[in-house]
């Protein structure tokens, strides 16, 4: 199709207009919101074996069971984005099935290993609270009506969540000695780990075509900037600290080490001291994935064919 | 409508639902199920965000369009691309 169709369904959408069905696609748009759908569920995927494996050090059965409460909502989440990509002739079986586990498109957070209780519930309130960020925006500004329906139930579910990760980071933050110090040893990794989730920075972002077909309304240092806005207050009221801080001249949030930087996923150590690295760097980083990544595409392939050998 | 995967044959199921009585049935999602008895499994443990009042599962070829000719059921309308179920 034609760079005019394309056009013309630009101008149509940035008066308002809600597509119903991929029939209505164009090319541009199609490929556009496959990629968004696609990181949207290969992330909610691999957040559920990195929550499994964590909920085994829950400190009680009942928190164990909010734990698997919040997997439970992550395998429905990826299977309702992966269900919209199928309408678009993407094959669902394929994507979870036919890949290599380096072809996943969900961030390096989700290739980390999250190893005890405290890692969990950071991730529930970093790692939740970005794609609340996102898909909040996402429901607020897409032009593809099934996905903006599909995400009232996802916001509603991730707020769960992220109140989850909030009420334990409280717990854990009174608790004092070992335990806050657990935390602090979290929130270290963590932070810039969610804080590079956020992608490229503006000034050096090749343009997307996803703000020009509303897939999305903010761009990703708006993004970084919306979590940091409840992130580094949150943490600032427990007595943790972060690698950055509000700056009331410039009206926005600064951080305060070198961004972006190289990580040591062994040590679970983001290397300040060495200084700022390139974002091809980075992209090369994350192309290589992280040391949990075939483990837990592995694990959601599992229990591949059980189903079909209970009913056949 | 229907796909194999892993072993087992597929189709979509349209999930309905309301909240309390006296609200309207409202179309919140769709799932695929291999059949009417895995649907309506899938469909509750799906879209739990909600304490249900009322849940139904439509298999998506039963349902016929009226006036458009576009979008997910078109092609259940009479005379439609694959007519109906
Ligand atoms: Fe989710
Ligand atoms: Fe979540």
């Amino acid at each position: 199709m034609s760079q005019r169709a394309e056009d013309e369904l630009k101008q149509k959408i940035r008066k308002g207009y809600i597509l119903e069905s991929p029939e209505e696609m164009t090319p541009g748009y199609r490929k556009a919101i496959i990629v968004q759908l696609t990181v949207q569920a290969d992330t909610e995927l691999m957040s559920a074996p990195a929550y499994w494996l964590a909920a085994r050090h829950a400190p009680s059965t009942n928190t164990q069971v909010s734990a698997h409460a919040i997997i439970q909502d992550e395998l429905a989440h990826a299977n309702i984005a992966y269900r919209l990509l199928e309408d678009m002739g993407v094959s669902k079986e394929h994507l979870v099935y036919g890949r290599e586990p380096n072809e996943f498109k969900h961030p390096y957070g989700f290739d980390q290993p999250l190893d005890n209780w405290a890692e969990l519930v950071v991730a529930n309130g970093f790692f939740d609270r970005a794609g609340i960020c996102l898909l909040g925006d996402v429901h607020r500004n897409t032009s593809y009506g099934p996905l903006k329906r599909a995400l009232i139930k996802v916001d509603m579910e991730e707020t769960f969540h992220l109140r989850h990760g909030e009420v334990w980071m409280r717990r854990l933050a009174r608790a004092g000695g070992a335990a806050t110090e657990l935390l602090q040893r979290c929130v270290d990794w963590m932070f810039p780990m969610t804080i590079e989730w956020f992608g490229l920075p503006d000034d050096l972002k090749r343009h997307s075509g996803q703000l020009d077909y509303k897939l999305k309304g903010l761009t990703n240092d708006e993004l970084r900037q919306l979590w940091m806005s409840s992130t580094v207050p949150l943490c600032e009221s427990l007595g943790l600290s972060v690698p950055a801080h509000y700056d009331a001249a410039a009206e926005e949030y600064v951080l305060d080490y070198p961004f972006p930087c190289e990580y040591d996923p062994e040590e679970k150590r983001w290397l300040f001291e060495d200084g700022e690295i390139s974002w091809s760097a980075v992209f090369e980083r994350w192309k290589g994935r992280g040391p949990m990544n075939e483990r837990y595409v592995e694990s959601v392939r599992r229990s591949r064919g059980a189903v079909s050998s209970w009913l056949n | 409508m229907s796909s194999e995967r892993g072993g087992l044959a597929e189709s979509v199921y349209e999930v309905f639902a309301r909240k309390t009585r006296g609200e309207p049935l409202r179309h919140i999602g769709y799932i695929d199920a291999p059949g009417d008895e895995l649907a309506r499994v899938y469909a509750w443990k799906t879209y739990d965000e909600e304490n249900w009042f009322e849940m139904c599962v439509v298999p998506r070829g039963a349902v016929i369009p009226v006036n458009r000719a576009d979008g997910p059921w078109a092609a259940n309308r009479p005379g439609g691309k694959e007519g109906g179920r």
